[in-house]
């Protein structure tokens, strides 16, 4: 799944570091996020949204896999 | 305080068999059987327990006076991503045990080992699969 976490966090001038110890998460976690490697849990995905104080969907793009 | 508590007895226990370990060693030079055995097992156990408290009480001690520390430590253990990464592990290393115990008591069977050893493999290799379907029935249930 893609999505737009590093191009918000750049927006807002936010260290991975700064972003890891507000979601309290490990600073790992977010470069994966970032990365595409690894995608949320629904409960984490809301703890984002809510710090970046947008929905869901405008930070996580779902895209339906072709068959 | 209670993890301090646990961490002082599996130290005085440790320390406990340790010394009752050497004591045996000291006291039967020359016993049989399982007796032979018992002192060493006791040592090593001992050992095993003694360090366990040991590390436990200083990892504690330096986590107190270190609250940044003690809470990256924290995070680092709830953090998702890495309990995933765990439970991954768990699970494929679960996959391997089957194959290679599977494997492994066939070999003893077919090199005739003594039916006690073989069976007590099977008993053992037949409860770990019964967990496993154990918690799947529970986790089926609750999820």
């Amino acid at each position: 799944m893609k999505n737009r976490l590093e191009e918000l966090r750049k927006q807002r001038g936010i260290k991975q570091e700064e972003l890891a110890a507000a979601l309290e998460v490990s600073r790992q976690t977010i470069g994966s996020l970032e990365n595409g490697r690894y995608n949320p849990s629904i409960l984490l995905a809301f703890r984002i949204a809510r710090y970046f104080g947008v929905g869901i969907e405008e930070i996580f793009i779902y895209e339906e896999e072709r068959l | 305080m209670k993890k301090n508590i646990a961490n002082t007895i599996t130290l005085i226990v440790g320390l406990a068999l340790l010394g009752a370990g050497l004591y045996l060693v000291k006291a039967y030079p020359s016993a049989q059987g399982v007796l032979l055995a018992l002192p060493y097992v006791c040592i090593g156990l001992g050992c095993g327990l003694f360090g366990q408290g040991v590390s436990g009480i200083v990892n504690r001690a330096v986590l107190k006076q270190n609250p940044e520390i003690a809470k990256q430590q924290e995070i680092e253990q709830k953090d998702e991503r890495n309990q995933e990464i765990a439970n991954r592990a768990k699970a494929k290393a679960y996959d391997a045990m089957i194959f290679v115990f599977g494997a492994l008591m066939v070999a003893f069977a077919l090199m005739g080992m003594d039916f006690i050893p073989v069976l007590l493999l099977v008993f053992a290799y037949l409860y770990v699969v019964g967990v496993s379907i154990y918690y799947r029935c529970k986790l089926e249930k609750e999820l």
